[in-house]
């Protein structure tokens, strides 16, 4: 069994929604990374602080019910809409706000944007 | 092949590999989504999936987006535009006719009807002039 903490997310400079509070536990541990180059720090820092587990979208995959966040960095229309019309926590390092063919989905309970390493914080 | 026009340089080049169950609906409006081959399946969907055999640098405004032969200028490109083709093959083509990006991942065109687009096809941005 890990331990787990919890992390709360504000927006960043910009962004919207949120906070969202972040607890893996054992069958949802992965802090998901869809980012362009590895790990984002965001998600490294998530991963750090909460003891979850971080992997790389681009690189292998997990079942969506595993994932505790998803971390993006997308410009507004697609990833943006995906993790969220999944039910999936999802933090998007640009400062992004509902948009795209997916916006319904994308809500304050589900969604926060323009976050930072130094917007997570310990609950 | 390569470009035969003169003054034009082919600065990326990719050939579609699969096309998304949604991305006609996204067509319909002035939407076409691209990744990457290894982009995770959850964006399969509605992405169009490419091979990239050639890059140097992502469309800015004033570039020409070729998908095969129809021709679509650039009018404006957002901010990490770039950074999402060159990492993850991942570009937002919007037919919307805006000079000015209103999302970051945005690279629009005049406003016109986008191609259906297949396996096999070729996307290619050619620099307007050197």
């Amino acid at each position: 069994m890990g331990e787990y903490k919890a992390v709360t997310i504000a927006a960043g400079k910009g962004g919207w929604g949120g906070p969202l509070t972040i607890l893996p536990t054992d069958k949802k541990k992965y802090v998901y990374s869809v980012t362009g180059g590895g790990i984002h720090p965001v998600a490294q820092r998530i991963a750090d602080m909460t003891g979850g587990v971080p992997f790389d979208g681009f690189k292998s995959s997990v079942p969506f019910d595993e994932i505790a966040v998803a971390v993006i960095d997308c410009g507004g229309t697609a990833r943006v809409g995906v993790y969220p019309m999944k039910k999936v926590l999802t933090v998007d390092i640009h400062a992004t706000s509902p948009a795209g063919p997916l916006a319904q989905f994308i809500t304050k309970e589900l969604f926060v944007s323009g976050v930072k390493p130094d917007d997570v914080k310990e609950a | 092949m390569a470009d035969q026009q003169n003054n034009a340089k082919v600065v990326y080049q990719s050939t579609v590999t699969a096309v998304g169950e949604l991305v006609s609906d996204f067509r319909d409006q002035g939407l076409l989504v691209w990744f990457g081959e290894n982009a995770p399946s959850e964006l399969h969907e509605f992405s169009i999936l490419h091979k990239v055999e050639h890059q140097e640098r992502a469309p800015i405004p004033g570039d020409v987006i070729e998908i095969n032969s129809d021709r679509f200028t650039v009018l404006a490109a957002g901010s990490v535009s770039s950074d999402n083709l060159l990492n993850l093959g991942h570009l937002d083509l919007k037919a919307n006719g805006l000079t000015e990006a209103e999302l970051p991942g945005d690279v629009n065109v005049e406003v016109c009807e986008l191609p259906m687009v297949k396996v096999g096809d070729t996307l290619k941005v050619i620099a307007a002039s050197n």
